[in-house]
């Protein structure tokens, strides 16, 4: 990556920022998942490694989170930006060398606030624990860098359409930076209270709903039609759903907080938008699910494929969740259980995960014209991934339910501790076959830039996955 | 930007703007891409009607909301009283308070939100005073030991402690935030709806072949 930095922009090798983007985003999947595994051991076996500040619960957690978000989810999607955006266009990226500098940014940028986040310097804040400097760091050299290359790519396109998936891209890019920088404003201007609660929720809220979900979603929109073959089923219903993910995903942050004091009225009107964030899930689950007509028997066959219809299809438990569970008749009972930290990984480790993965592996192969390395280690990486997922959310939904007993009913603390134990090694067990399945990926995708077969020219990566 | 009405519900683009946009459709490869015409499917459309009618009615009753204080106050009436005071332990005090009640329009309320003794007596003093000012009880949530205004907006009143006007701290039949989301949503599907009729009918197929 070092010698990109200094070369002028036309020297860089279209694709470079993508493929420095997509390794480096394998890489803090590892790292991510790996420290996911570890946490997960901690509250497994309450006896490992003890003693020592730096590795205890409370510093460790928020490294993993944001390793996740800010390293593997958000530095796969700039990968998918660099490369799609541009393609969808009939163009190149506009500028390579932004990009590369922009990974490097990033990744020095990431490993500086996740080192002061495991020191224990941080806002205190879940989602946004990044202290103020951090965020500003990010803001200038992560968000804007990025979105500035995204606007540019769309506006210096060769097409006069706009594909569906860069509606997303040049408006997720926006959304997000306006996220980033109104949802840590109780540290630019010391809110506190209420204030910082819904501020700091709306943050946590908008950057699942205007950055992740609508991005994953684009790049199945990509995905599905580019590997297949066949058309995107319905242009009209992806306005149905990009409009929705703007205007019903946009509000409901006060459904985090519904136990606060804050006005009724405001979470009567955030409970009845947050039922309504079904709308853009069925409308995009619709849309793909129908595109992939005649072409089903490439679920089974195809990696990309099967990455990214598993992702679709799990956004209808997600938001069946995420609809409902907010409401107050099953608030009250789920909050601040294990049942919400089950769905947030139903959201980022199954949902949004698969979406990315499969456009990492897609882009790779493309980009670097290689051929899979392997692809039975590409069907382990899946299967780990997802029985590894599974294993993790319904033992943590099923602890979920047993601490909201526990919570409703008043038993003493120490006897759901207790019942959720086997749950607790369940989790364990799940993270680490999904930390396993990474290590996998991440050597498959290293052998694939250094061993993978050439792919000629005008043939797609796809295409070749079961010639010899 | 021509518009036309004539029949909005097919189409509110004129004929020249539908040539351009199916030429356009119809012309150019995006990355290798290309996207269909089809309509929303029936089925879908009826789901989306179902989920919008159930965002509704799903949230609207309160279940879930705190405890107000009203709930309680014939328990802080009989607390003291020689019948409870003769009984000998917390839990059985409790348990003749929730069976003894007269009032039953409560019950469910109270089955749904138990208390203890302890409970009882941190709120009881905050109670009794309320009661002697003429406050509606209705109005203030129980939240742990306090007992405070809740955080309703209904229809304006004159309080009857302060003597001023404000906004009735109880659940109206017409909530603000339900009233916010019946305009946000009609809204949405106007706009979704204009934004789909200014693309070509969906009886129009587009021919894939041309740009490939």
């Amino acid at each position: 990556m070092l010698k990109y930095l200094f070369k002028r922009n036309e020297d860089i090798p279209p694709g470079t920022a993508a493929v420095f983007f997509g390794f480096s985003s394998i890489m803090w999947f590892v790292i991510g998942t790996g420290l996911g595994s570890f946490n997960a051991a901690k509250l497994a076996f309450p006896d490992f490694v003890t003693g020592t500040e730096l590795f205890s619960f409370g510093h460790m957690r928020q490294v993993h989170v944001l390793a996740v978000i800010f390293g593997w989810i958000s530095m796969a999607f700039a990968m998918a930006m660099m490369y799609i955006t541009p393609a969808l266009g009939n163009t190149k990226l506009w500028s390579e060398k932004l990009g590369v500098w922009n990974c490097f940014l990033w990744n020095i940028g990431l490993s500086l606030g996740l080192t002061l986040l495991w020191f224990g310097i941080s806002s205190g804040r879940e989602y946004s624990d990044f202290p103020w400097f951090i965020d500003l760091y990010i803001a200038a050299f992560i968000a804007l860098p990025m979105a500035f290359n995204v606007w540019m790519t769309i506006i210096t396109r060769r097409t006069q359409g706009i594909y569906t998936t860069n509606w997303f891209f040049g408006a997720g890019v926006f959304m997000v930076t306006i996220v980033f920088i109104v949802g840590n404003s109780p540290e630019w201007f010391n809110l506190t209270g209420l204030s910082e609660a819904y501020m700091t929720w709306w943050f946590a809220h908008n950057v699942l709903g205007l950055w992740i979900t609508p991005i994953a979603a684009a790049i199945a929109y990509y995905t599905v039609p580019k590997v297949t073959g066949n058309p995107l089923y319905s242009h009209r219903i992806g306005h149905l759903h990009f409009w929705s993910v703007v205007v019903f995903y946009s509000t409901p942050a006060a459904h985090h907080l519904m136990s606060a004091p804050l006005p009724e009225w405001l979470k009567s009107f955030a409970s009845v938008e947050g039922v309504l964030i079904l709308v853009p899930a069925i409308a995009f689950v619709s849309n793909l699910l129908l595109t992939m007509t005649g072409k089903w028997h490439m679920f089974v066959e195809n990696v990309e494929i099967k990455f990214t219809i598993t992702g679709v299809m799990m956004a209808i438990p997600l938001n069946m969740q995420g609809g409902f569970q907010q409401t107050r008749a099953i608030n009250w009972y789920v909050h601040g259980t294990g049942w919400i930290v089950a769905h947030a990984h139903l959201a980022l480790l199954g949902f949004s995960t698969f979406l990315e993965g499969a456009a990492v592996y897609y882009g790779l192969q493309t980009l670097l014209r290689r051929k899979l390395y392997s692809l039975a280690l590409a069907n382990f990486h899946f299967w780990f991934l997802l029985i590894g997922f599974s294993i993790y959310w319904i033992s943590m939904t099923i602890a979920g339910l047993i601490q909201g007993a526990g919570k409703i009913y008043e038993v003493p603390y120490i006897d759901v501790v207790i019942a959720e134990h086997p749950y607790m090694i369940a989790r364990w067990i799940g993270g680490t076959m999904v930390f396993t399945g990474n290590v996998v990926w991440l050597y498959n995708m290293y052998m694939t830039a250094k061993a993978g077969t050439e792919i000629p020219e005008g043939r797609l990566p796809h295409e070749l996955a079961y010639e010899r | 930007m021509a518009w036309k009405f004539d029949k909005p519900l097919y189409s509110l683009a004129d004929d020249s703007q539908n040539d351009a946009a199916t030429h356009v459709w119809e012309g150019e490869s995006l990355g290798g891409i290309s996207e269909d015409n089809n309509r929303l499917p029936r089925p879908v459309i009826m789901l989306l009607g179902l989920t919008i009618v159930t965002a509704f009615l799903i949230t609207f009753p309160l279940w879930g909301a705190r405890p107000n204080a009203e709930i309680y106050a014939e328990y802080v009436q009989m607390m003291d009283s020689p019948a409870v005071q003769a009984i000998s332990g917390d839990e059985a005090k409790m348990e003749y308070l929730v069976s003894n009640v007269k009032d039953t329009s409560l019950k469910s309320f109270q089955e749904r939100h138990p208390l203890t003794m302890d409970d009882l007596r941190m709120i009881k003093d905050q109670v009794i005073e309320l009661q002697g000012q003429g406050a509606d009880l209705g109005e203030y949530s129980v939240i742990g030991a306090k007992v405070v205004l809740a955080n309703f907006e209904g229809n304006l009143i004159t309080d009857p402690v302060t003597g001023k006007t404000r906004p009735q701290a109880k659940q109206p039949w017409w909530d603000k935030g339900y009233t916010i989301d019946v305009f946000y949503v009609l809204y949405f599907c106007i706009a979704v709806l204009i934004v789909i009729k200014r693309l070509p009918h969906y009886s129009w197929k587009p021919d894939h072949s041309i740009a490939h």
